[in-house]
């Protein structure tokens, strides 16, 4: 169904704007002008972000963190298995995919810890860099209680996840 | 970063500068990809916004625009009505330039969050996406037996965490506001 989605929404652009007479080709390159200056912009604060992830993932910060955390997510009816993924979750999307692969490759497709997995990652996003795509752009430094409020909701979607799980 | 420093001094100083350009050039590669994805979206976004097309859209999402963001500029409420539309629609690639242009509409140039930015980055951070195509591909690949039975405690998922992290925003902001009062 989203296959087709894309595409019916350009057709019905391009068909509005041949049936108007405008000049959608020049509006076109106008505005896909804008990207370079974006995408420069938006550099050095995706590199420092990056940097960050990693350190803390090769220096097995993280794992650390997934072993204290595991009782307090087990509190939370977290299984042990998803510590890692939740804390990595918010930080690094290609990283937390590929813990999602490799629970499914130890615990098989359809077990209750790789669904669990599977909408954890479905119903939230790479928090950290979210922030740093919206907010650089813009040069606001000051994000007050946005990171926090976010990592809240991430953490629920997490726990509610687990919940329905069993039942769904 | 500096506890990731310091424990990668302790645990393996020889890899430190390779990890980082490791991540520098992903950031690299990734800024690149969001450049060719962004030119497409903004030159869409573009053609749209000269058409008029996203002032009817705006109008007709105005009244929940003003109640989640308070009072914002028309710019901002057509670029916010883009955002959110693309995100509805599972199009979150699309939805990010949209979502990066409200903000900076809204930028006062103080360098501090107003409170309707803020409330933008919660609802794109906490994922409003409906169909989870990668996952479902990705555990078709695994031979599960039914890899879409995930789509519907996704879609739930998401929707309370989402409304949850509205609500919060909302409490964080009365609190603030009956303090300053007082």
């Amino acid at each position: 169904m989203t296959d087709y989605i894309i595409p019916i929404i350009f057709l019905i652009i391009f068909l509005i704007v041949t049936f108007k007479k405008v000049p959608a080709y020049d509006y076109f390159t106008d505005g896909a002008k804008g990207a370079i200056t974006l995408g420069v912009g938006i550099f050095p604060y995706i590199a420092a972000i990056m940097i960050m992830v990693n350190l803390l993932r090769i220096s097995g910060v993280t794992d650390f963190a997934a072993k204290i955390l595991t009782p307090v997510f087990a509190f939370l009816g977290i299984p042990s298995e998803l510590a890692e993924i939740t804390l990595l979750r918010p930080f690094s999307g290609s990283g937390s995919l590929a813990l999602l692969n490799d629970l499914m490759t130890k615990n098989g497709a359809d077990s209750y810890v790789t669904r669990c997995a599977c909408v954890i990652m479905g119903s939230s996003e790479t928090v950290f860099y979210v922030a740093g795509v919206y907010f650089a752009s813009g040069k606001v430094k000051k994000l007050r209680f946005a990171v926090p409020v976010a990592l809240i909701s991430a953490l629920i979607s997490v726990i509610v996840g687990c919940f329905l799980v069993r039942f769904l | 970063m500096l506890i990731g420093f310091t424990v990668m001094l302790i645990v393996k100083p020889q890899s430190t500068l390779i990890s980082m350009i490791d991540a520098v050039n992903d950031a690299l590669k990734l800024s690149f990809s969001l450049m060719a994805l962004y030119a497409i979206w903004l030159g869409i976004l573009n053609i749209l916004e000269q058409t008029g097309f996203n002032k009817k859209l705006s109008v007709g999402l105005k009244p929940m625009i003003y109640f989640l963001f308070g009072r914002v500029s028309d710019t901002t409420a057509e670029y916010i009505s883009m955002n959110i539309a693309a995100n509805l629609l599972g199009m979150g690639n699309a939805a990010t330039p949209m979502g990066i242009k409200a903000i900076n509409s809204m930028d006062d140039g103080t360098g501090i969050a107003t409170d309707a930015m803020i409330m933008l980055f919660v609802i794109n951070a906490s994922s409003i996406q409906i169909l989870p195509t990668t996952i479902i591909s990705l555990r078709t690949a695994m031979n599960s037996t039914n890899p879409s039975d995930i789509i519907l405690p996704t879609i739930i998922t998401s929707f309370i965490s989402t409304l949850s992290a509205v609500l919060l925003v909302k409490l964080i902001l009365k609190i603030k506001n009956r303090r300053k009062k007082v």
